[in-house]
């Protein structure tokens, strides 16, 4: 390790000295708080994304081209900005992004195998998750070059909307080839979401692309996710700037204190100390 | 906040739902429901006992109620589903009145459609299959179940097609699963390396205590900057060579098809009964529906009422060799009220005839089907179709539907009450 320097029972880190057993507790608590740090996001996230982006990211017939590359990315953005803001600020460690995303992926596939495959027998070909890494990956490599929280969510906002779908598209062309059911032209993925029943998500539930957006040639995603970058910009900012706030100390005047007959100049000061 | 509560409070209506359709709830769906919506008629199951990779056909009628609840909306996008434990089938085929229903439709109420719905067994066990219409708005409305046991093992599955372009997928459940794994692999090793390139180092209070002190430089190095600028290229090159890749692998591919079938319905029989109902009545302690209406008869021959059907229980007259000679043997017995439909007047009604006809049902099945909470209804309504069979043994369906009400005492203990 680069940033330390052995020195008998004292230790240099950044350029500051640490005794040995300090540098071994703290440590401990990074190994400590990464763990807990990891599950919590995974857990949070995985609940955010399932209340929200839900469907669109559960059912291989629903990953359309309009609704699903516009909203996926624009509700995935929330938690990287803002974890992305506490880690940056406090720590100068750009991995806010890529800590979400990742975590995200390990909540999803373990909801979709013990969930979905093994306890509700959808065949993983119905219910795989979209990949979301990419765009956290560039966010966080915005946020080291540019050291700014702004240009991030410029450059890796848009970027973070504009990755989503092509990004995507290795893993679902196969389940957009077209075949031949009952005299009607479908892909594979709409007969694979009609093959297995589900009993309270009906076809007509589908919130997905039914007209042709009569722009680029008819290819929605396009416009989409262009769309969608543009809100990832400002949701970005929004998110940043709740993920500070949420990492600040904060503390209310304590009215009851002056009611009970406190000095005020004293009251402040505690105020300030805390 | 509360649109996080209204969300999970979702999430638990829509696992309660998936409970009340798959898990052989049919009778928690409200009377009125049952009995003013989609009247199903004339279902067949192919088979009760079938292996892993075996296809069950189950067909029938269905009619779209005229008396539809004004609180439902009407059927405007109405899609043919099957009333079972999730996936445990896979649907091969389906049709409305030989229209293929892979999409939704919209359909007309007071008239009557065919379905027919080809399901190709998955996982074993014993499963309680109905046909089913999930209806915009309303939910499902489930038609009558019958119970299917499926054997062998759920593992030796297949589902296969050949698609436009000619590719030959063997298994549906498996198809471009690999890649997707693959793919997701990829991504996380990259996305764990990066973490582990950070995390690898003293994290938290040395690195909080270094940018306090305005020693920047030390946390983030010319080294960490160059694998910075180095992962973006890796990202977009995975990124847009994936992409150019796939679409060269695929290049014939179609967006989700989202659009909305046409069907036309059965035409109307033009020998119709008419059934105007005078007052009827739901005895409690009883057990006893009571229809007073009056019949005309508006066909060319005399007929005869053969079977009372409402939320998927045939009540037939047992009086009607016709009517009885159109249960199939294999129907589900709880479907079919032992006691039936009794009409005290057993003359046929002739041709242009109109005359004033009483409808009993008297039976258990009021109360284990759970109907008879339709008193506690705002929209107190009963409905049903009533089966006619004229004298060459045809068949003519009728409409019956009308205020209801509930009688609270018996008629023995009434007498007695004013006996003292
Ligand atoms: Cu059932």
């Amino acid at each position: 390790m680069s940033a330390q320097l052995q020195e008998g029972s004292v230790t240099t880190i950044y350029g500051k000295r640490w005794s040995v057993e300090m540098a071994d507790l703290s440590r401990t608590l990074d190994r400590l708080a990464v763990a807990i740090i990891f599950i919590a996001i995974t857990a949070a996230f995985h609940l955010h994304y399932v209340l929200t982006v839900g469907d669109w990211d559960f059912w291989v017939d629903w990953k359309d081209r309009q609704y699903w590359v516009t909203l996926a990315p624009i509700i995935l953005i929330f938690f990287p900005a803002a974890v992305q803001n506490v880690l940056w600020s406090n720590f100068r460690l750009p991995i806010g992004g890529t800590l979400c995303v990742a975590a995200l992926t390990i909540g999803v596939w373990i909801s979709r195998t013990f969930g979905f495959e093994l306890w509700s027998y959808f065949p993983l070909s119905l219910v795989w998750p979209a990949t979301m890494i990419a765009g956290g990956l560039i966010l966080d490599a915005v946020l080291l070059l540019t050291g700014n929280w702004f240009f991030t969510a410029v450059i890796g906002g848009m970027a973070f909307g504009l990755v989503f779908y092509p990004v995507n598209w290795p893993i679902m062309a196969p389940y957009r080839l077209p075949m031949e059911i009952m005299n009607s032209l479908v892909s594979v993925g709409d007969y694979i979401g009609y093959a297995y029943t589900r009993t309270a998500t009906p076809e007509y539930l589908r919130f997905i692309e039914r007209g042709t957006l009569r722009t680029f040639g008819g290819h929605s995603a396009v416009v989409s996710a262009f769309f969608s970058g543009f809100v990832c910009i400002l949701t970005y900012m929004v998110w940043w700037w709740i993920g500070g706030a949420l990492s600040r100390v904060v503390t209310i005047p304590n009215r009851l204190k002056f009611a009970m007959g406190m000095p005020e100049e004293k009251v402040v000061r505690a105020e300030q100390q805390a | 906040m509360s649109r996080v509560a209204l969300s999970l409070l979702s999430l638990l209506a829509a696992l309660l739902f998936t409970e009340v359709a798959s898990a052989h709830g049919e009778r928690n769906q409200e009377p009125f429901l049952r009995m003013r919506s989609a009247h199903f008629f004339d279902v067949t199951w192919s088979k009760t006992k079938l292996a892993v990779n075996e296809e069950i056909v189950v067909e029938g009628k269905f009619r779209l109620f005229k008396d539809w609840p004004v609180n439902l909306p009407k059927p405007n996008v109405v899609f043919l589903g099957n009333g079972t434990p999730g996936p445990v089938f896979a649907r091969v085929e389906s049709w409305i009145n030989g229209q293929p229903a892979i999409q939704s439709m919209a359909l007309k109420r007071d008239r009557d459609y065919t379905f027919k719905t080809v399901l190709k067994a998955r996982i074993p066990g014993r499963h309680h299959v109905h046909p089913m219409l999930n209806v915009d708005g309303a939910g499902p409305l489930l038609g009558p179940g019958d119970w299917v046991e499926v054997s062998g093992r759920a593992a030796d599955f297949k589902l296969p097609v050949t698609t436009l372009d000619g590719t030959h997928i063997e298994n549906l459940e498996h198809w471009a699963t690999g890649r997707v794994k693959a793919w997701h692999a990829i991504w996380l090793v990259i996305a764990l390396a990066w973490l582990g390139y950070w995390i690898r180092r003293p994290l938290l209070i040395p690195r909080y205590v270094a940018l306090r002190e305005g020693n920047e430089k030390a946390l983030v190095s010319h080294t960490d900057l160059a694998v910075g600028a180095g992962l973006i290229v890796v990202v977009v090159a995975l990124v847009v060579g994936g992409f150019v890749y796939t679409e060269a692998e695929y290049p014939r591919t179609i967006p989700l098809q989202g659009g909305r079938a046409v069907v036309e319905a059965t035409p109307k029989s033009d020998a119709p009964v008419t059934v105007i109902v005078d007052r009827a009545t739901y005895d409690v302690p009883g057990r006893s529906m009571k229809i007073a209406a009056t019949i005309t008869n508006g066909g060319q021959h005399s007929i005869q009422f053969g079977e009372f059907a409402t939320s998927n229980l045939r009540f037939i007259n047992r009086a009607v060799p016709a009517a009885v000679a159109h249960v199939d043997p294999r129907y589900p017995k709880e479907l079919l009220p032992r006691n039936g439909l009794k009409v005290a007047d057993t003359t046929p009604l002739a041709p242009g005839e109109t005359r004033k006809v009483e409808l009993e049902m008297t039976d258990a099945a009021w109360e284990t089907e759970r109907l008879t909470s339709l008193i506690n209804d705002p929209d107190n309504r009963v409905g049903g179709l009533l089966f006619c069979y004229d004298d060459r043994d045809e068949r003519l369906v009728a409409n019956v539907s009308g205020s209801i009400v509930p009688v609270f005492m018996d008629v023995a203990s009434a007498q007695m009450r004013m006996t003292h």
